[in-house]
């Protein structure tokens, strides 16, 4: 969010400001913030990189013996918090190293660091808008969260009052006072359902950005009375929450490389590779884009959310879709991601898809011009477009087959990860639903 | 007495309601809420005077969205407790108002209360805006200065054709001249 400050320049600030907590943050595998709170005294400390946190204490980090690790702080992440006007508290986002001075392999943002430092080799960095869906709730008597969207007291002398609209402008505020330019605000399809885009960035600030982002929102609904939520798809029947990625490749001096005012739809030949790439790996990404057993309910015909691979240059309803816009705006927009997907390794993952494209000169299919969601089989066959998995098993297995991918995330990474999300699946597999219980109590 | 809009957050149905019908009696339009976050709720939609709160809510602490509702400016906090502790009376000090009504009910002293915390409330509410408006005219006053400074400086003009000047610039540019200062200091910094 650009303010370059040094060491000092900080450190000067920081005490200009009266600030009184630090707040070091990073991100674990599973895509959760994790926060170690420092005081302004030992903020010269976390500066010089010498604030260590217990690694074994946070999920699926490390093992015990190799628990100690540090925390580096990224400068240009420094951000005050506007929301807290009683003390004054900032953060910073870190890197993780372990005690030797190495980054450690488990921490999300050094993947992502990896994979982007490969990008750069070839001659690209990367480019990345988000479009961030979620649902704001009421929250019941006790505190917890309900899928209440509606106040069902009536006040009849006055107005309805649109409390998750106002919400939502509160945020963006707040987004705004962080340093985001917010492009669009709007209420989504589902009722109780927003969206709030933000502008492009590198893809590690976008990365950065998402995390800030889910923040942001969680304290602001909270401060109204209200539970945000990022769970895919929370409710039955309407549409879930997903979290598009508008990505493109940008050349070291500066211009989109997905470009080509020659090239067929004006787009060039590293876009197609690219595509390629990414429609290779869809099914095996999934598992990181689509991390949860939830996940996967979302992903179902009929609620906007992508299904089939395939895509499109026009029609809205394929994974994959090139908006109209071309010059310095062409870019590629991925439709399955959601936004419980850890921002980091989403990323690692489907750029590194199509690097692979690039590299490998895979050519996409061609692109599906009617609605994929109007094809049968025989059709759908013919064309060669397979689906995306249709649940979190399938979709770790086929993490599994693809080495591209692991290779992306790191050995670690992807143990620590397919154990988290196997546990998952089998837990989620052993429980009894409701729906089971409104089907077969009666019936047998 | 104007009849003004009130929100009574208390998670007890029967001291809410005891609480209510006094209040009603006394023509204040009453609001109820069951826990801290329904508070915050009502509180943004009907923007009360005053909000009631007990000390002891379901859901979200108490103190917590009493703070967030004074920092949002959406109404002054008044606490009701049966158990006024030392650290209970350390949260008052920072609340808009310095003042509390104990439980069991007294309808004199709640009357007495409401009065005071919404008369008081919304005296500090004007001294703060006051205060406000104020502090950024004081800011704008140095930054004009400092710009003019920096235009006597550097086009060696005087002081009150560096003033003209500035007003000049900034009906031009159709922006305030606190506005032109800043983008002037930015230029000669």
């Amino acid at each position: 969010m650009g303010c370059n400050y040094t060491k000092e320049e900080l450190l000067k600030k920081a005490t200009e400001l009266e600030l009184e907590f630090i707040h070091l943050q990073f991100t674990d595998i599973l895509g959760v913030m994790k926060n170690v709170s420092i005081t302004i005294e030992q903020l010269e400390k976390a500066l010089n990189n010498e604030i260590m946190f217990d690694g074994s204490s946070i999920d699926g980090f490390v093992r015990i013996e190799e628990s100690d690790m540090y925390l580096r702080p990224d400068l240009s992440t420094f951000v005050v918090f506007p929301w807290t006007n009683h003390a004054k508290e900032a953060r910073m986002i870190c890197d993780v190293y372990k005690a030797d001075g190495t980054p450690f392999e488990g921490c999300p943002r050094n993947t992502l660091k990896k994979v982007l430092k490969e990008a750069y080799d070839m001659g690209y960095t990367m480019n990345v808008g988000p479009e961030c869906e979620f649902f704001l709730f009421h929250t019941d008597e006790r505190g917890e969260p309900s899928l209440e969207t509606h106040d069902n007291a009536g006040y009849f002398d006055l107005a309805p009052i649109d409390l998750g609209g106002n919400a939502r402008k509160d945020m963006t505020i707040t987004l705004k006072q962080m340093g985001f330019e917010i492009e669009a605000s709007h209420h989504e399809v589902a009722p109780g359902q927003h969206e709030i885009d933000f502008k492009y960035e590198d893809a590690l600030t976008a990365a950065d950005n998402i995390m800030t982002f889910k923040m942001a929102v969680r304290i602001i609904a909270q401060r109204h009375g209200l539970h945000a939520t990022f769970m895919p798809k929370p409710k039955f029947g309407i549409n879930g929450s997903g979290m598009h990625i508008n990505m493109s490749l940008e050349t070291l001096d500066g211009k989109n490389a997905f470009y080509d005012g020659e090239g067929e739809l004006e787009l060039s030949k590293t876009a197609y590779h690219y595509l390629g790439g990414i429609i290779k790996h869809a099914r095996s990404f999934a598992a990181l884009t689509n991390p949860t057993v939830n996940s996967y309910k979302r992903l179902v015909p009929g609620y906007e959310a992508p299904v089939l691979i395939a895509w499109s240059a026009s029609n809205r309803s394929p994974l994959v879709r090139i908006p109209a816009k071309r010059g310095n705006s062409t870019r590629i927009e991925l439709r399955n991601p959601d936004p419980a997907a850890n921002p980091y390794l989403a990323l690692a993952a489907i750029l590194k898809a199509g690097l692979d494209g690039i590299q490998n000169k895979i050519n996409p299919p061609a692109p599906v011009m009617s609605n994929v969601y109007h094809m049968d089989d025989v059709e759908m066959k013919e064309k060669g477009i397979t689906s995306l998995p249709e649940n979190l098993y399938e979709a770790v297995n086929e993490l599994s087959k693809d080495e591209v991918i692991k290779d992306a995330i790191g050995a670690h990474v992807y143990e620590k990860f397919t154990d988290a999300a196997l546990y998952e699946w089998y837990e989620y597999s052993k429980s009894v639903s409701k729906w089971e219980l409104d089907r077969y109590l009666r019936k047998f | 007495m104007d009849s003004y809009r009130i929100v009574v957050a208390d998670s007890s149905e029967s001291s809410r309601k005891l609480i209510c019908k006094l209040l009603n009696k006394k023509g204040y339009k009453t609001y109820q809420a069951t826990d801290g976050a329904g508070a915050i709720r009502i509180s943004r939609s009907v923007f009360p005077k005053l909000l009631i709160m007990d000390t002891n809510l379901w859901g979200m602490n108490a103190y917590e969205a009493a703070r967030i509702i004074e920092e949002d400016q959406l109404s002054t906090v008044l606490f009701v407790t049966s158990n006024p502790t030392n650290s209970f009376y350390q949260k008052l000090k920072n609340m808009n108002v310095f003042a509390y009504v104990m439980k069991p009910i007294h309808p004199d002293q709640l009357y007495q209360m409401v009065e005071f915390s919404i008369m008081n409330g919304s005296k500090m509410h004007q001294l703060s805006k006051k205060i406000e408006k104020l502090e950024s005219t004081l800011e704008n006053r140095k930054k004009i200065d400092r710009a003019k400074g920096l235009l006597i400086e550097h086009l060696r003009i005087s002081e009150e054709e560096a003033y003209k000047l500035l007003r000049r610039k900034s009906m031009d540019a159709c922006i305030s001249m606190d506005q032109m200062a800043e983008k002037i200091i930015k230029k000669y910094i």
